[in-house]
């Protein structure tokens, strides 16, 4: 254990300069890289999250913290072992082929990001096979389909289908999100879950890795 | 006899200055001339290009402020919309204001259970029969999607459902080009013919660009086939302050008014002259839930701002109101309505949705479409101002009743009180009364009232060589769709 108080400060307020020197200072005093994230980092985040329920920050004060995270993870992740790597949970994220809609995904990014995640955007309007091209790249353990609009989010099912096909449906989970989908809609098309904003998503997403048992 | 004498014949109000209102015009010149905007479009692109636009990088274009002002000196200040008998009821200028509906909610609130369910293609048709009998909806939108159509030609079921279910006219929403097309047969055949249709439009497209500053294919498509056909297009922004607009209120604005002026450049290049309705549902990020808020007092504020300069534009402008983020028709959603139904009425907007929406525009409830309907109402008597004639003013009839006297059965209180605003909902009985009649909350009397209307209320129908000319055009789109997968749920 290490005195992460400073650290967390600088998390919860959201300061990437003082992440970064803090982060710093604490490898520098021979903690182990694992250690400042699972210990410092992401509890720190976890405190940011209760204010955020109690009502105490908001999502801009939210996003603030996890970019500062992720920048000081960014610094200690290619200090991490192979196996260490492997551990934190990659996802990827889209919005459907013919939807250019992305703010909630955006937010759901940087959520995740906030959380520990490793994320990868695809933008928007993203082809079936771009996300399967993606997932073979990747290897997340999660993709996230988003669409706002009824007549895309038929391309939910079509890219599932395409994971399903090229055989890479198996070794990971979907979720959705977005305005016109639904958990009946999800079920319907064969995704694991609807997230309806995105705080529900990061518990999703923790929730999924708990099952792939990752 | 007198001379020079001003009279504020009707209440008001604006929140910006005529100097403010050039202020920001002119920053939503300088975004469109620095930032630009991209269009994915081809044949919006070479009108673009032709009219001398810069190319950043493909798609990327920047607008001269100079494309801008002859748009703007194009474009028709005033667009009437007729009812499907021809009557000219809704004449978007100036200051007028009408009121209607919002459309494509997933869900309804059901009148019968309360169950919040998905709409369908029959609760589509309830509402329109609703907003055909209901006084103060000038137009309608669908109110809700038709989740049991096929998807890809559940857009011209639901127009369908419309135009079967009201004369009054339509705004309607299309998933493309090919929808627009059917629906505007449709609409034709029920005016006899899409020269009557465009000379005396009854329909009107809404479609929109997707904040912050892009023109999708999809949306642009539908933008200049409107324009070729003179159809009047709502092509409205929404801009979301904080996420998809800047978080200052000018900032929100500046995005919004440069998303429509750049579709105007676009509309205008296709058909000089062809009818454009300015305007936007513009409102804030809720930064504790991340929903885009319809309840908000900034929604009023600033659909208040962007009237401002829709009228500093000379366009019909398309604001929002008598809507709610609560998911029932309780306290929440009558301060959110009443708010909004107010400001909108005072701003002088002209084609004013989205009444009865709920839960931020997810779900759609009849008993709102009252309450709000009500509450404009009110709102209309508001605007009224106070009449200064000689017969208001009333000297003779304060002489004749006198000190200690009253004015109940004068002539004069006869001929004035029926101007008064008429609650018909609003309930305004002593206790006694009130709990005799056992008619207890407003809810209630809402609930009932739907009910009643959608038992006795029968809109005037299409005739029979229409329903066969739409039944031919919606068989045609059927079997032209196939079982192709669009849109879902």
């Amino acid at each position: 254990m290490f005195d992460s108080v400073a650290l967390s400060a600088a998390v919860v307020a959201g300061d990437p300069d003082k992440v970064k020197a803090e982060t710093a200072s604490l490898l520098e005093a021979g903690v182990p890289p694992k250690d400042i994230i699972e210990q410092g980092l992401i509890p720190a985040m976890d405190v940011v999250g209760e204010k955020f329920q109690e009502g105490e920050v908001f999502i801009p004060d939210l996003l603030f913290s996890a970019r500062a995270m992720s920048e000081a993870l960014a610094t200690l992740r290619p200090l991490l072992s192979e196996e260490e790597t492997a551990a934190s949970g990659r996802v990827v994220l889209g919005t459907v082929k013919g939807d250019v809609h992305d703010i909630g995904k955006k937010l759901v990014g940087m959520m995740l990001e906030g959380a520990g995640f490793e994320v990868t955007d695809l933008g928007t309007d993203v082809a079936p096979s771009a996300f399967v091209e993606a997932v073979k790249e990747k290897r997340p353990h999660i993709v996230g389909l988003s669409a706002l609009l009824t007549t895309t989010m038929g391309q939910m099912k079509n890219t599932i289908d395409a994971l399903v096909e090229s055989g890479l449906r198996d070794d990971l989970k979907v979720m959705i999100g977005g305005a016109a989908v639904s958990e009946e809609y999800a079920t319907q098309i064969g995704a694991d879950a609807h997230g309806p904003d995105a705080t529900v998503a990061v518990e999703l997403a923790r929730k999924f890795m708990a099952e792939l048992g990752a | 006899m007198r001379s020079n004498y001003q009279v504020q014949a009707t209440v008001g109000l604006s929140v910006l200055s005529q100097d403010q209102r050039e202020e920001l015009h002119l920053a939503a010149i300088h975004c469109l001339e620095n930032t630009g905007c991209k269009v994915d479009e081809p044949e919006a692109l070479e009108l673009l290009r032709e009219a001398g636009v810069h190319e950043v990088s493909p798609g990327h274009v920047l607008i001269p402020g100079s494309l801008v002002e002859e748009a703007l000196r194009r474009a028709p200040p005033a667009v009437t919309l007729h009812t499907r008998l021809g009557d000219p009821t809704v004449r978007l200028e100036g200051h007028r204001v009408y009121f209607g509906t919002g459309s494509d909610c997933p869900y309804i609130l059901d009148p019968d259970t309360g169950e919040r369910r998905r709409f369908t293609w029959d609760d589509v048709g309830a509402a329109m029969r609703l907003c055909d009998a209901l006084e103060n909806m000038d137009f309608v939108m669908s109110l809700g999607l038709v989740s049991d159509a096929p998807p890809a030609v559940s857009d011209r079921r639901q127009f369908e459902a419309m135009l079967l279910n009201t004369v009054k006219p339509i705004v309607f929403t299309a998933h493309d080009r090919a929808g627009m097309r059917d629906i505007m047969a449709m609409a034709a055949a029920a005016r006899g013919g899409p020269e009557v249709l465009e000379r005396e439009p009854s329909i009107c497209l809404y479609a929109e660009p997707s904040t912050p500053l892009q023109h999708t294919r999809t949306a642009v498509e539908k933008l200049l086939e409107a324009a070729d056909h003179r159809l009047p297009v709502i092509y409205t922004p929404c801009p979301i302050a904080g996420a998809t607009a800047p978080a200052s209120p000018a900032g929100c604005l500046v995005v919004g008014i440069a998303e429509n002026l750049s579709g105007l450049v676009m509309h205008q290049l296709k058909r000089p002259g062809a009818p454009f309705i300015f305007g936007g549902v513009i409102s804030i990020m809720d930064m504790r839930t991340s929903i885009l808020s319809y309840g908000a007092p900034e929604l009023s504020l600033f659909s208040a701002a962007l009237t401002d300069m829709a009228h500093y534009y000379r366009l019909p402008m398309f604001s929002t109101a008598g809507c709610s983020d609560s998911k029932l028709v309780d306290e929440q959603a009558a301060i959110e309505a009443t708010m909004s139904v107010l400001m909108a009425a005072l701003s002088g907007a002209n084609l004013i949705h989205d009444t009865g929406f709920l839960e931020a525009a997810i779900c759609g409830s009849m008993e709102m479409v009252v309450l709000s309907d009500e509450v404009i109402a009110a709102a209309k008597r508001i605007l009224g101002g106070v009449p200064m004639g000689e017969d208001d003013l009333a000297l003779d009839v304060i002489k004749e009743v006198g000190p200690g006297g009253d004015f109940l059965a004068h002539e004069h209180t006869r001929r004035h009180f029926r101007r008064n605003f008429r609650p018909r909902l609003i309930d305004r009985r002593n206790y006694e009364a009130w709990a005799k009649r056992g008619e207890g909350r407003m809810s209630d009397r809402l609930n009932a009232r739907v009910k009643e209307i959608l038992a006795e209320h029968r809109p005037e129908p299409v005739s029979a060589e229409a329903k066969r000319e739409i039944e031919t055009i919606l068989g045609r789109a059927g079997k032209a769709a196939g079982s192709q997968g669009v849109g879902g749920g």
